[in-house]
């Protein structure tokens, strides 16, 4: 055999051996999913989003609430307000790796879009604790106005959204955690969601949302259904849900005018959804299940039971 | 004595769960009703005790289903909203009754929670609406 042959082999066998390694890949690729905070019996549900049925029930610390998921890095935060800390789940093997213990409730999460940072906040003593997801603690606080609620990091502008429950305000935070605007809102901002130019903050009181343009920092208020709780937009389209009406406001937002409500499981909380698979997913804290719809028609593809009390404060599907 | 302090433990940790809002609070009951749920719910809808302590929000004939709300003063909890539903029963005459209640506590600042206004004052107060308030509605839809 000439030194050719063998240069072919070794190639033929580099060939094959990749092949064979792509082809486990995809057998252990893994369906997005979804992660349900079961307030009232300590677990979260994970939904696998292919098969539509729950596959597995974690327990976590008691009363979970907030969530944030970092795609990349596959990470799942969970806020326990009971225990006052955060269970950190590898989204791989759906375990948890890491309890990191806080000395108050952490109401809210999100993530910096690098994935380097969490941020959650304080609800009783108004801050926002800033945990290094290297490190896995607590690095950093940032001081904010009352009962903040709502969080959500705005990739665009690299800004940090909070909702001041009971002063009816919004407060914008820049990189280095100053604060560089405060605006009002309607009566009793919980929900906040923000995507390019906008965010939006759910308005409990008053039955409104509020649009916030933030280059020109000029805001709109649009009335929605009875105790709005979240929201969230996709293209043209804005979906707020309707805690006490038990149904989803659907806006159109060229002309910032609601178009209709579709029904929902009972006390619809929040909402995240999956574009590829055309999913839109609403918690139904009354009915402990989520509803999922087909994210083109909105019309509904099943309600799946969870655990009790289901919540999910925060993007909760691991895409 | 080990006795004593796993007990003092066991309160000790009930307490320091109670001491951390804010969270929702739910009171779900459900009672069975010999009569069909069709009748049911054009009782229930006319439910007169019903309508004197509460604000309606809304009737869904469809799902067979009435919410209301609550004045904050009615008792030591806040926030309230709930929802009866009327469901079928084993049978044709036969329904069920269900009973949701959401609240919160009536303090909602940091702890020390004040005695009387925490969680548990709140569920005990709801309970209380709730259990005598689907017997009795049992009686009406069962005499009448």
């Amino acid at each position: 055999m000439n030194i050719h042959n063998k240069k072919f082999i070794r190639i033929v066998f580099f060939f094959l051996l990749f092949i064979l390694i792509s082809s486990c890949q995809n057998k252990e690729k893994i369906n997005p999913k979804a992660y349900i905070t079961n307030q009232g019996d300590n677990t979260v549900s994970i939904v696998d989003l292919k098969n539509l049925k729950v596959i597995k029930t974690l327990e976590v610390g008691i009363a979970p609430l907030g969530i944030t998921l970092l795609n990349k890095k596959k990470l799942g935060f969970i806020g326990n307000v009971g225990t006052d800390d955060i269970s950190v789940i590898n989204t791989n093997t759906d375990q948890i790796i890491k309890t990191i213990k806080l000395n108050t409730a952490p109401l809210s999460l999100t993530s910096s879009p690098d994935e380097s940072k969490v941020f959650v906040t304080d609800w009783f003593k108004n801050n926002i604790l800033i945990i290094s997801v290297e490190e896995m603690k607590v690095v950093n606080s940032i001081k904010v106005g009352v009962t903040p609620s709502g969080i959500a990091f705005n990739a665009k502008y690299n800004y940090l959204i909070v909702t001041n429950r009971d002063a009816n305000t919004v407060e914008i935070y820049d990189n280095n955690n100053k604060l560089i605007k405060k605006l009002s809102t309607g009566e009793h901002p919980f929900g906040v969601y923000t995507k390019g130019k906008y965010a939006f903050t759910a308005n409990v009181y008053d039955d409104t949302i509020t649009i916030i343009n933030l280059e020109k920092w000029s805001t709109q208020t649009i009335k929605v259904g009875a105790h709005p709780y979240n929201i969230m937009t996709h293209n043209n389209l804005g979906f707020v849900t309707n805690t006490v009406d038990d149904t989803l406001s659907i806006i159109d937002l060229k002309t910032n005018k609601e178009l209709k409500q579709i029904r929902t499981g009972e006390t619809p909380e929040n909402l995240d959804l999956h574009k590829d698979l055309n999913l839109l997913v609403v918690t139904n804290w009354g009915s402990d299940s989520i509803s999922i719809y087909n994210l083109n028609d909105l019309i509904l593809i099943k309600q799946i039971k969870t655990g009790a009390q289901s919540r999910s404060f925060g993007d909760f599907i691991l895409h | 004595m080990k006795k004593f302090i796993l007990t003092l433990l066991t309160l000790l940790f009930s307490m320091s769960v109670l001491a951390h809002g804010p969270t929702p609070q739910k009171v779900q009951e459900s009672i069975t009703v010999k009569i069909a749920p069709s009748k049911a719910w054009e009782i229930v809808k006319d439910f007169a005790d019903f309508k004197k302590i509460m604000k309606i929000r809304s009737f869904d004939d469809e799902i067979m289903k009435i919410k209301y709300e609550m004045l904050k003063k009615d008792g030591p909890f806040s926030d309230y909203n709930a929802y009866i539903i009327v469901k079928k029963g084993s049978n044709d005459k036969e329904s069920v009754i269900q009973w949701t209640a959401r609240f919160y506590r009536t303090y909602k600042l940091n702890p020390p929670i004040p005695e009387g206004q925490d969680d548990a004052t709140a569920v005990a107060a709801v309970k209380k609406i709730v259990g005598p308030g689907l017997k009795s509605l049992k009686k009406t839809l069962e005499t009448k």
